[in-house]
């Protein structure tokens, strides 16, 4: 990591340096693979700001990176008693919430820009165009499952805001730390970084993050999903071989 | 160690799953059973999604009683006719079983479907079990010895007016053959909704109600079990891709060393005190998923991915 560190930090550099540079971003890892040992990753963005969205040298300016995982249909259920016993009762399905959303920035957001401004940009999980599908079709979301949804999925490590932070490193460069946790969901990620000063956005860029399950658990969750009966047939076999060979081996 | 399972879509220590199957294990060996009544429920206190902790220690379940099928039948321990005919029944029982699960799940009810079963089937059968062996050990005190009652006097006359009757050598029966049938059937259902062999009701069924010779009704039911489990391992495989095998054989790895010790505990110990003990901890995890169910719960709401399938996680 140390080495990937360093020899990116180099090339940043020599990018920074040049007078035409804009906004440039890089990944520490740009595909995370999920495997048997798969405990969640840690990745390092790293960034440079060239002379032409800023002056980085004489100006202060403040840096927001936002990661947002793959949007799918998400349920929040709410538990309600129902003659003695709590039940899920009530639900709201919010059709494109995404399964993994990170904002980390230089500084508080509210030192960096007016609220209006981050609203105008999608930027922190208010901000989230998240309408909510209900019996009575697409409405604004009761506040209270949305909230649920941020607070449930942020127990989970899988919204975070405001608890990473970016750090400017030197003359135009910074770097954060993206941590994904164990249970990220799969599919493509998009890390958005942007530059503002004084207030107003002066770069942005996105670059792409690819999660998957590889190798021997991609093919067993393939099996699983694509072939459902031969799995569960294999499974069947799986099981009447190792009862076979417990109950022989328990004899002796 | 951390280990990511693939179906369940998430990372478990490898210690704590195998050690897991070893606790439950030698409680199975201990008392004679199957264990899926505890280890499904601890599944769920340890993370794992309901569904997939029914379906995958359906899987499990088949493997257990694999070895102890065979253990019976080298005793000759087993009728395969009345097995079969439990086996029937428990298949058409599974199937319902399965889509009812299928389509509580896509309603996001089957979590609580599989406490309020548990609650149901662990409160009663533990309580009986509770009641039945309290009275043995106080009997005991006293000195005093039940009357034996002949087998033939235990079944009730409705149910030699029962049509298509069936003769059963082995259990030296001929009865009609609905009764295991409709044994089968529950068993089945049980297996699909509770992740369970359902021993725990069709031994009692077969002692009380078929009136089967006691040599032969565990090694039946553990054969009808290999069966039944096979088949509601496939129907979940199907329907909701919730069997994990990873997740199976871990903790079958466990449960095969475990039960080895328990089985040699499990001697040294009387009947009557085995079944109280047994009983107790029955009504421990039955008050444990109860509570769950009435107490108010920290967080009310509750977060899931709806995809086509309706696979919740």
């Amino acid at each position: 990591m140390r080495i990937v560190f360093i020899s990116l930090m180099t090339v940043l550099l020599l990018l920074a340096s040049r007078p035409a540079g804009g906004l440039v971003t890089d990944l520490s890892n740009k595909r995370i693979e999920i495997r048997y040992s798969f405990d969640g990753a840690e990745l390092i963005l790293f960034g440079a700001v060239g002379s032409s969205a800023v002056d980085p040298v004489n100006d202060a300016f403040d840096v927001v990176v936002v990661v947002r995982g793959p949007e799918a249909d998400t349920v929040v259920r709410r538990k309600e008693n129902v003659g003695g016993i709590w039940i899920n009762n009530d639900n709201l399905v919010f059709p494109a919430a995404p399964g993994y959303y990170a904002v980390a920035a230089s500084r508080p957001l509210v030192d960096i820009a007016h609220p209006t401004v981050f609203a105008s940009y999608g930027i922190g999980f208010d901000n989230l165009p998240l309408i909510a599908r209900s019996s009575q079709g697409l409405a604004e979301p009761d506040p209270e499952f949305r909230q649920a949804l941020y607070r449930l999925r942020a127990s989970e490590n899988l919204y975070r805001q405001e608890v990473d932070s970016v750090s400017l490193v030197a003359e135009g460069l910074f770097r954060t730390d993206v941590h994904l946790p164990a249970n990220v969901p799969v599919g493509e990620f998009i890390v958005e970084t942007f530059v503002f000063q004084e207030g107003s956005l002066k770069a942005r860029n996105r670059i792409r993050l690819n999660v998957d399950k590889e190798g021997f658990e991609r093919a067993a969750y393939d099996f699983a999903h694509g072939y459902p009966f031969w799995y569960g047939l294999t499974a069947v076999l799986v099981a009447l071989g190792a009862g076979w060979l417990a109950g022989v081996l328990g004899k002796k | 160690m951390p280990l990511y399972l693939p179906i369940a879509e998430l990372s478990m220590d490898v210690f704590l799953v195998v050690g897991m199957g070893a606790v439950v294990g030698f409680l199975s060996g201990m008392f004679g059973v199957g264990g899926g009544f505890l280890m499904t429920p601890i599944l769920i206190f340890a993370g794992v999604p309901p569904a997939v902790a029914v379906a995958t220690e359906s899987n499990e379940i088949t493997a257990a009683s694999v070895s102890g099928a065979l253990a019976h039948w080298r005793r000759q321990g087993i009728d395969v006719k009345m097995g079969s005919v439990l086996i029937v029944g428990g298949a058409i029982g599974s199937f319902f079983g399965a889509q009812v699960f299928t389509y509580l799940k896509s309603l996001g009810q089957v979590d609580l479907m599989i406490s309020l079963a548990y609650v149901v089937f662990l409160g009663s059968v533990g309580g009986l079990m509770f009641w039945e062996s309290v009275r043995a050990i106080l009997r005991q005190h006293r000195g005093y010895i039940p009357p034996k009652v002949s087998r033939e006097d235990r079944h009730k006359a409705w149910i030699h007016m029962l049509p298509f009757k069936m003769r059963f050598r082995k259990s030296k029966l001929y009865i009609s053959a609905l009764l295991p049938l409709l044994i089968g059937m529950l068993v089945g259902v049980l297996a699909a909704i509770m992740g369970v062999g359902g021993g725990f009701i069709m031994v009692p069924a077969m002692i009380y109600i078929l009136g089967m010779p006691t040599n032969v009704v565990v090694g039946t039911s553990l054969f009808q079990i290999i069966f039944v489990t096979a088949l509601t391992t496939i129907f979940h495989s199907v329907n909701t891709q919730t069997v994990d095998i990873f997740l199976a054989v871990l903790l079958l790895f466990g449960a095969v060393i475990g039960a080895q010790v328990g089985a040699r505990v499990g001697f040294k110990l009387k009947g009557e005190h085995l079944r109280a003990l047994l009983a107790m901890m029955v009504l421990l995890v039955c008050i444990k998923m109860g509570f769950g169910l009435v107490v108010e719960p920290d967080e009310l709401f509750s977060v899931a991915e709806v995809s086509a399938a309706g696979a919740g996680h």
